[in-house]
């Protein structure tokens, strides 16, 4: 399941999701509003070019590593330091399609999904600068 | 004809999240970016060198697709069309 959404992500949810009897590793990947000297962050997204881009990645990474399910969920809106950002959930009979299509999903999400932050600090808002192209 | 333009992170906050923009038929890329330029000195400034090349951190896309400002620039657009307009991604 692909999901952008301004509500706070649940990834015990997604690895529900992802078990099965043919599974023997689910891998997670949480990203989180790291302090660094700001009071909070705020993330945007082309949601339609976003939910499409991440389906593609997602569709990727499971004949790749031929996981048996792979989850993403990416937060918008308003986030406080602590808040989760991203959460990728991969499972796979075993262990390293696992962790490789987490990873996968996780490199190709920040390099080709239309989403963008800005911290925000007592000085102001400030876009973070993106590599992806 | 009328394009439907979309802005993002710090071009949003330029030109809105959406508008529309009427332009004489047969505009290209460039015409529109152009355009807004026009009304507006801080997308100008935001989109532009001084020299009047775009800036390498402008993104667009054509009806959801990605496109090439070296060779897709000057292409020409139709009535209807959406142009979205962004700097480069940060997400995750």
């Amino acid at each position: 399941m692909i999901e952008i959404t301004d509500e706070a992500l649940s990834l015990e949810r997604m690895m529900q999701r992802a078990r099965s009897s043919e599974v023997g590793a689910v891998v997670s990947f949480l990203g989180t509003v790291r302090d660094d000297g700001i009071e909070g962050m705020e993330v945007e997204a082309f949601r339609d070019a976003a939910l499409a881009e991440l389906e593609a990645i997602r569709q990727e990474a499971m004949s790749r590593f031929s996981l048996i399910a792979a989850e993403v969920a990416h937060r918008t809106g308003s986030l406080e330091v602590g808040e989760s950002i991203v959460a990728i959930v991969c499972s796979a009979p075993h262990r390293d399609e696992a962790f490789s299509g987490c990873r996968y999903i996780l490199e190709e999400l920040k390099s080709r999904a239309p989403l963008w932050k800005k911290e925000i600090s007592e000085k102001g808002g400030n876009w973070v600068e993106g590599h992806g192209r | 004809m009328r394009i439907k333009v979309l802005a993002f992170a710090g071009f949003r906050e330029i030109l809105g999240r959406e508008c529309m923009v009427e332009l004489k038929e047969d505009a290209s890329v460039r015409g529109l970016l152009d355009e807004l330029a026009s009304g507006s000195p801080r997308f100008r400034e935001a989109a532009f060198e001084p020299s009047g090349l775009l800036r390498d951190y402008v993104l667009l896309m054509v009806n959801r697709k990605r496109i090439d400002p070296e060779k897709d620039l000057f292409q020409s657009l139709s009535d209807g069309d959406e142009l979205a307009i962004f700097p480069p991604l940060a997400g995750g």
